[in-house]
């Protein structure tokens, strides 16, 4: 465009001559101004016919010249956009985050959390700290979900198949036609109509649904899910009655007995669960008492891992333990009495009588303190005997408390009573809200079929997947929980609020908007429904006095739940026992002793990927199993011995065939501490239509599930099954985070008997306690160095401690490190490759008396980043990327790395990780063509490979970590973004004064506050007040290689076990070091797995030791 | 020896008389030259390599090479553009090939400047015929060897941060680095190496810039020899000069290994963590440099016919330092051992036992990487020891295989000590293995082919024999040849050659046709008579022929 200058204005001259140039101008005529206006006097050569001027002309040629290559067009930098917040948005500072309470619902009852909020999107979930149950913790899979939301294969569309094929529609459409078909419903009360779901635990869902039940009384209601605590549920309604949940108080406990519970995964148990059993776990001081915990089970867990004595038994013989041991304990008489076969079930057990007979003792002597939990793939009958082996021992009331349900969830259908109307031609509308049934569902159902046999499957789905390609008239997409409103109640029946935290990315509807619109209300993203239900929950008068209704579900909102609106506890008593669940309809039936001929599958959910629903989540899939240690796959679980006796070793193909003919093939992986005879194989893997980071990972186990949870065969127990090497199918590549799991006799897991500890309590004359000398560490000599060490004369000086006597090894802490530190995920190939990039990870170790034992024990450790005050990584470092910092941080500069990777290989605790590849710019998966189809991914493409991160996973990075780039290291930094902000706070609470101190203990790692268990504590050393400080004082305190002088800032404290003496083989439990001398201990060597199986060392063994396997 | 055994002589040259002459000849040194050969034939034979027309072998081998060393670069273009993942390094073993190759060419590297400098200092005369290939190797060596440094850093266009360059940041190098000692101890042994060798070079350019009949040819030497004219100031300074960078160059011969075993040394990794390291890795890197010098020299020597120049004495001396280092380096495997066994330190010794030594054979528990670690001392330890006989010295085959069994075995050596010390250190769940990608495996054999192509470029277009060096060793250079009482230089002369030359190799051997072929051109472009008949050598004491005679870089000093 002609710049036209615009002359200033003339004053006019109040007084003197006016000189002036031309007549013109004297006149101030037109033409004059016009010309003052112009470059170039009228006439003169300027190229305004086409628009062009002089000065448009060198403008262009100026571009076309830049254009034309002069300006190397393509080696600009790429260019990015920040938009300002034009119009501040209220309650919002720049930089800094909003927390919002909210739950997420899960199976047990809803999960408090806060979400960390920066710029409208959720970053980071921890618990909500105002709840008792969480008191800011989490577990991996709440961490993770996280990632769900910003799934870049979520479902994103509506389809609707009504032409026969699956057309892109959208919402609006979806609402017109649930319109139509609600109106069609009424004529017939909806009796051809069934709605599919999940467990659910929301009042406003039940209330809903109460109030369609009443507008159309016909309506099936039908729940399915795969986990389902059912037998529990069915034998706890026939035991105590309707309106009935029993609580385990693991804090009042002295003595537990677990029956193939793993009451420490969260899934199972709950936080609250592994919160009071830490809580009775933790010994600050010499004197404080333990409880003990003996832990019956075919494969390692959790729980397991925590036991002072555990049991390895096939999980179909734990009825036998529970028979023996009522025997023993004389309860449960009439119980036994309608077991068929009971003398041969308790004859099951021969050889571990002892075992038992001492545990019975145990929990006899702890009458009231005593409690026997058993897990929910356990048949009805077994929970039953516990219970009344626990009212025998007067646990009843004590340490198993009864809570009283509100709301009685109204009778639903079984998908096999679906599965006959929908044969029966019953059923021409059919909602499946949520779930994977295509995938989930029985295998003799056939789903897949059937729901081909239904007019109208409206499907909402978080995925299209396995149950969208079975074919529907409609999918919908689901609205993330951080999406929708909601409510929940969690594990103990306290009322809590499921906020959205952004609209839905995708326009999703959520269960609740679905049930509305079939009820008549509109969609909306307005609170309205739960209000309802709030304001008769909170006050069921309606009467809010002074707290107005608006004060009220403010509050509510805030604080994320009602207070006091837990379930209450209640007295119980055992009612009819046997008899009663008998007449359930259910007979007792119990699995046949485990051969080598007729082995039992016994199928888990998995620590990560729960039932398959969270395949897709690379946080999840990539997070190693924490008892496995196995990331992207599942497995065929097999103790060595078993191995060895069918000539397997890792990796191998078999096919488990059931006795009616399904075969299910799977990979093998050798597992410690598994019952023979006994394979564990968990479920949700092995799914065929999945997004891009499921994909190809794993083995479907579902085809062996062929009957109803509430059929007590058959259902994660498996009998009878054959097992037979596949012929030809090669060896199955597994991904480990560990190849090694023996400590070697090293003394770097500190572990010792209770006992032991209290007669070497305190400190000797140098300081030093019997802990810290362990192992090699007795002597170190001396220890002189050159260089000077770092300058630690910070205000503060940062510290953690791990309390390993508390630490379960849930993988929590890994969880949240990924999700606050904006950790890559890498890739199946990548991780076999061994570089995954946790900054934090649970190294798991077993350790046995020799090779020929079978029982070992499991120690868990979780290592990161030891901020040594003397690091060996810094002085390596050629370019000073790596440095300390005066408040002792180990501090990594990303932006001066050039990744010489000597800082790794002089890391004793190997806690570096290197970007190998771009992780975060490029796709981590399989190549689809080319001579390494398959085999290598889109990482080996380089530059010709897809660049970018998806937009939408963008999302999800914290804004205050960055995201590193190819070929620099990174590590933990102890959080330094939450130090920071922590120090920016006292600085501007300080104003003047000189107190620009931290507040003691006013935040945390990531890593501490999702920790269940509170065994991870970090704070300011140089404040002897402050929580670590107290900590590292215990004589459990320890630091790992300690003989290196590099004086790490991350301790440990002691491992205790709390072994009956009167137990066989107590004399050996928790001595791992104590009886080891360094260089001696070989019993690991036999436990070594490897990436490429067979490399290494085979797998001895002799008939197993202390396992029920008849 | 040679004092020693004057000394024992009586003075009086009748009193000589009465030894055999040819018994003395056998305790006398063998001539460095042999077969009588004189100046003039010298600088043909070494100017005839370049001169004469490309042999077909030559280009064949070009052929071979040169798309091996372009394929390293396109692998390193790869890496760079890639990531460091295209290799196989993982968190355990965060160096595995690269820089096991970079100390292996770095020790490659070492017999070069040590043939030049320190055997220069120390008047080893017969290091002249094998001083200036041996330098270009070097050099060739520490190229293939800094390539790896240099890219193997995950950053490779950050790599001037190694530099101490001054920056508004203030950030400076980490001066506590061994690797960036490393950076500092490669760069300057590589330059000073390449001066050094250019140095040397000079007085032989000059022949070759007389020499040429090609217009661009002349040119191109005429300004490498930078106006070397042959005058006695000439003379002065270069030897003042070639004095001066042979002292330079010593200390650095001895400080870029132990810098590069320094990397290790310091470190706390149990294998690495040793105080051994330093005297450990420059015999190492002699015993591997000298290794590489025959796997070089002797099939040069073949195919050039340098018998004469390269002599019997010549592979039997360095064959010598072969067992000598060789040894040396097995003693410092097994006092490696037995400190780790002493110290008591179970991480050390389980570096050890575990890591390396636990073979099949006797433990349950092999480490998975003992074949390498038994490679290693049998290639390294075992091998050379067959040269305490002398017939094994003097056989060029057997030589030649040793040399090759050495080679590997320094390989391995690296490998050993960085991937298997790494793989399991001290806390067992990160232990991991190491697998290398195709990637890892091409690009190392792409340096063999730039080592190789790089060699044969300096074959063809530079003397690949100090000429006017090994000239300075014949009995004509040196004025006291007919000195009665020159006991040292004179012997050969007086006792050895006059007696009769011992000649070891005769010339021409039956070779292969593109070698008869090869002599024949050299026959026919030179003087008929110096090579085609070994009957018509010269008589001793006759004055030499020299078609060069009256060209400045045509004469020896003197």
């Amino acid at each position: 465009m002609k710049r036209v200058f615009q002359h200033p204005p003339e004053q006019p001259t109040p007084t003197g001559r006016k000189y002036w140039r031309s007549l013109g101008e004297l006149r101030d005529t037109p033409e004059f101004r016009e010309f003052l206006g112009r470059e170039f006097p009228a006439g003169a050569a300027e190229m305004e016919g086409d628009g062009l001027s002089r000065r448009n002309f060198m403008q262009l040629m100026g571009a076309s010249l830049a254009l034309a290559g002069f300006g190397l067009s393509g080696c600009r930098r790429p260019e990015s956009y920040l938009v300002p917040f034009a119009k501040s948005v209220e309650w919002l500072i720049p930089g800094k985050p909003l927390f919002y309470a909210t739950a997420m619902p899960r199976r047990r009852g809803a999960m408090p959390l806060i979400a960390e909020c920066n710029d409208g999107r959720p970053t980071k979930l921890e618990g909500n700290p105002l709840h008792p149950a969480s008191n800011g913790a989490t577990d991996p899979i709440a961490q993770c979900s996280l990632l769900d939301l910003y799934d870049p294969d979520r479902a994103r569309r509506f389809l609707d198949g009504g032409s026969g094929k699956l057309e892109e529609s959208d919402g609006a459409k979806f609402a017109e036609w649930l319109k139509t078909l609600r109106e069609s419903l009424g004529a017939n009360g909806g009796v051809d109509t069934a709605i599919l779901m999940e467990q659910t635990h929301s009042p406003t869902l039940a209330r809903i649904r109460a109030e369609l039940a009443q507008a159309f009384p016909a309506l099936q209601w039908v729940i399915y899910d795969p986990l389902r605590p059912f037998n529990e549920a069915e034998a706890m309604q026939a035991a105590f009655g309707d309106g009935v949940m029993l609580k385990p108080r693991f804090d009042k406990a002295d003595v537990i007995l677990a029956l193939d519970s793993d009451f420490l995964n969260v899934e199972e148990g709950g936080l609250t669960a592994s919160r009071d059993f830490s809580n009775r776990r933790r010994v600050a001081k010499a004197g404080d008492a333990m409880s003990r915990l003996y832990v019956v089970e075919n494969r390692f867990t959790l729980t397991g891992g925590m036991a002072d004595h555990r049991l390895r038994c096939a999980a179909g013989q734990i009825a036998a333990v529970a028979v023996a041991l009522a025997r023993k304990l004389g309860a449960a008489g009439d119980i036994l009495g309608a077991i068929p076969g009971v003398d041969e079930l308790a004859g099951r057990v021969s050889g571990q009588e002892k075992w038992i007979a001492e545990a019975a003792n145990d929990l006899t002597r702890a009458r009231g303190k005593g409690l026997v939990v058993v897990g929910p793939r356990q048949p009805g009958i077994v929970h039953l005997l516990a219970w009344a082996i626990n009212s025998t021992l007067g646990n009843l009331g004590n340490t198993l408390v009864g809570l009283t349900l509100p709301e009685r969830t109204p009778e639903s259908k079984s998908i096999s009573l679906l599965a006959e109307a929908i044969n029966a031609n019953k059923v021409k509308n059919l909602f499946i809200l949520g779930g994977n049934p295509a995938y989930n569902a029985l295998a003799h159902l056939n789903w897949p079929a059937l729901q081909k046999k239904v007019a109208n499957v409206v499907r909402l789905g978080y995925y299209e997947d396995e149950t969208t390609a079975a074919g529907v008239r409609w999918q919908v997409p689901m609205a993330h929980y951080l999406e929708s409103w909601g409510d929940a109640r969690g594990e103990d029946g306290t009322y809590m609020a499921i906020q959205p935290m952004i609209l839905p990315l995708f326009g999703g509807w959520s269960e609740l908007d679905l049930l509305a619109g079939l009820l008549g209300h509109e969609k909306n993203d307005k609170p309205d429904l739960v209000r309802d239900t709030f304001k008769t929950l909170a006050k069921p008068a309606g009467d809010f006095g002074s707290e107005t209704f608006e004060g009220a579900w403010n509050e509510f909102l805030r604080n994320g739940f009602l207070a006091d609106s837990g379930y209450a506890e209640r007295a119980i008593t055992l009612g009819g026992g046997a008899g009663a669940y008998v007449t359930k309809g259910a007979p007792i039936q119990l699995h046949p002793a485990p051969t080598p001929d007729a082995l039992e599958v016994v199928l888990a959910g998995d620590y990560k990927v729960d039932d398959g629903r969270y395949l897709n989540n690379g946080w999840l899939q990539e997070m190693p199993d924490p008892v496995t240690r196995l990331s992207w796959d599942n497995a065929a679980l097999i103790s060595p011995a078993m191995g060895k006796r069918y000539g397997l070793d890792v990796g191998d193909i078999v096919d488990l065939t059931a006795e009616n003919g399904t075969r299910v093939r799977a990979a093998v992986w050798l597992a410690p501490g598994h019952a023979d005879n006994s394979v564990t194989l968990s479920l949700g893997y092995g799914r065929k239509i999945v997004g891009r980071v499921g994909g190809e990972s794993g083995f479907n186990a579902y085809p062996l599930r062929t009957a109803e949870p509430n059929q007590l065969d058959q259902t994660y127990i498996v009998s009878r099954v054959k097992l037979a090497k596949a012929a030809g199918a090669g060896r199955y590549l597994f991904a480990t985070m560990q190849e090694h799991q023996s400590m070697e006799g090293r003394n770097i897991v500190r572990e010792l008997p209770k006992e032991i500890y209290e007669k070497n309590t305190g400190f000797d004359e140098h300081g030093r306690s019997f802990v810290a000398k362990m192992g090699m560490d007795e002597h170190i000599p001396a220890n002189i160095g050159i260089y000077q060490p770092a300058r630690l004369d910070g205000m503060h000086q940062w510290g953690m401690a791990i309390d390993l006597n508390t630490c379960t090894g849930c993988n929590a802490c890994v969880a949240a490190c990924q999700s606050e530190n904006n950790i890559p995920i890498v890739g199946k190939a990548q991780v076999v490759k061994g570089r995954i990039m946790h900054w934090m990870r649970i190294d798991r170790y077993y350790s046995t008396l020799n090779e020929q034992d079978e029982d070992p024990q499991a120690l868990h450790q979780p290592m990161l980043c030891q901020h040594c005050e003397n690091a060996p990584c810094e002085t390596v470092c050629p370019v000073n990327a790596t440095v300390h910092s005066e408040e002792g941080l180990n501090l990594q500069a990303y932006n001066r790395c050039i990744g010489t990777r000597y800082c790794s290989n002089n890391c004793p605790y190997k806690v570096r990780r290197f970007n190998f590849f771009n992780y975060n710019e490029r796709s981590i998966q399989p190549q689809e063509s080319g001579p390494f189809k398959g085999e290598t991914s889109k990482l080996y493409l380089g530059p010709l490979g897809p660049k970018g991160m998806p937009e939408i996973e963008k999302l999800q990075k914290n804004p205050n970590v960055t995201v590193r780039m190819r070929g620099v290291m990174e590590k933990c930094t102890f959080c330094i973004q939450r130090i920071e902000e922590a120090k920016i706070g006292a600085l501007r609470t300080a104003r003047d004064s000189d107190n620009k101190k931290v507040p003691r203990d006013s935040f945390k790692t990531a890593c501490q506050q999702v920790c269940p268990t509170e065994a991870i504590v970090f704070g300011d050393l140089t404040d002897p007040e402050s929580k670590v400080s107290k900590v590292k004082e215990q004589d459990r305190d320890y630091k790992v290689l300690e003989y290196l002088n590099v004086r790490p800032r991350v301790s440990y404290q002691a491992r205790l076990r709390n072994p009956n003496p009167a137990m066989p083989g107590a004399e050996h439990v928790g001595k791992s070091i104590i009886d080891n001398p360094p260089e001696v201990q070989s019993g690991g060597h036999n436990l070594h797995q490897g990436y490429f199986p067979g490399a290494h060392g085979e797998n001895t063994g002799s008939p197993a030791r202390g396992a029920i396997n008849k | 020896m040679a004092d020693a055994s004057t000394a024992t002589l009586p003075a009086d040259p009748a009193a000589l008389a009465q030894f055999d002459p040819v018994d003395i000849a056998q305790v006398t040194r063998p001539p460095l030259v042999t077969s009588g050969r004189n100046m003039a034939w010298i600088t043909n034979r070494v100017c005839g390599i370049v001169e004469n027309k490309t042999p077909l072998w030559w280009w064949i081998g070009f052929f071979i090479t040169a798309p091996i060393a372009a394929m390293t670069f396109v692998l390193l273009g790869y890496l760079i553009f890639t990531g460091i993942g295209v290799w196989g390094e993982n968190v355990p073993v965060a160096w595995a090939w690269d820089i096991t190759n970079f100390v292996f060419w770095i020790g490659i590297g070492h017999a070069g400047t040590l043939i030049s400098a320190i055997l220069f200092l120390t008047r080893q005369r017969w290091r002249t015929s094998i001083n200036r290939a041996a330098e270009a190797m070097t050099l060739f060596a520490v190229i293939c060897a800094g390539l790896y440094p240099a890219l193997h850093i995950g950053r490779q266009w950050m790599a001037w941060m190694l530099a101490p360059v001054p920056n508004q940041y203030a950030i400076w190098p980490n001066f506590k680095s061994p690797l960036l000692w490393d950076v500092f101890a490669v760069s300057t042994y590589f330059t000073v190496s390449v001066l050094f060798w250019f140095t040397g070079l000079i007085p032989d350019l000059a022949t070759l810039r007389d020499r040429a009949r090609g217009k661009y040819s002349k040119y191109v030497y005429g300004v490498l020899a930078l106006g070397w004219r042959g005058s006695n100031r000439n003379w002065r300074h270069y030897e003042m000069a070639y004095l001066l960078l042979a002292a330079l160059s010593t200390p650095l011969v001895l400080s870029v290994h132990t810098i590069v075993s320094f990397d290790f040394a310091t470190s706390v990794v149990p294998g690495w963590h040793t105080t051994i390291f330093p005297p450990y890795f420059v015999a190492g890197a002699i015993f591997g440099g000298f290794a590489m010098v025959l796997t070089l020299m002797l099939p040069a020597r073949y195919l050039f016919g340098l018998h004469d120049m390269i002599t019997a004495k010549h592979v039997d001396v360095m064959a010598k330092i072969i067992l000598l280092t060789g040894s040396i380096v097995g003693y410092a495997y097994i006092m490696e051992l037995f400190v780790a066994w002493y110290s008591g330190n179970p991480y050390e010794w389980s570096a050890f036992l575990r890591n390396r030594i636990a073979m099949p054979l006797f433990s349950d528990h092999p480490a998975p990487y003992w074949w390498a670690y038994y490679c290693m001392m049998s290639c390294n330890v075992l091998s050379p020891q067959i040269f305490w006989f002398k017939w094994a010295r003097r056989n060029v085959y057997v030589v030649f295989v040793i040399c090759m069994f050495v080679n590997a075995g320094m390989w391995f050596e690296r490998f050993v000590i960085i991937v298997t010390s790494i793989h399991r250190d001290f806390i067992p769940s990160s232990w991991g293995m190491f697998h290398p990608t195709w990637v890892d495996v091409c690009t190392f054999i792409g340096t063999h082919g730039l080592f190789l192509c790089l060699f044969l470029l300096f074959v063809r277009f530079l003397p690949m024999i100090a000429i006017a060096e090994v000239k300075g060793v014949l009995d004509s250079a040196d004025p006291h040849a007919h000195d009665e009482h020159g006991h040292d230089r004179g012997h050969s002369r007086k006792f050895g050659y006059a007696a009769g030359p011992q000649r070891e190799e005769p010339l021409p051997l039956v070779g292969s046709g593109v070698r008869r072929a090869y002599l024949k051109e050299v026959t026919e472009h030179n003087v008929a008579d110096h090579v085609s008949d070994p009957a018509k050598h010269q008589a001793p004491g006759d004055p030499n022929k020299d078609e060069d005679t009256g060209k400045p870089g045509g004469h020896a000093k003197g």
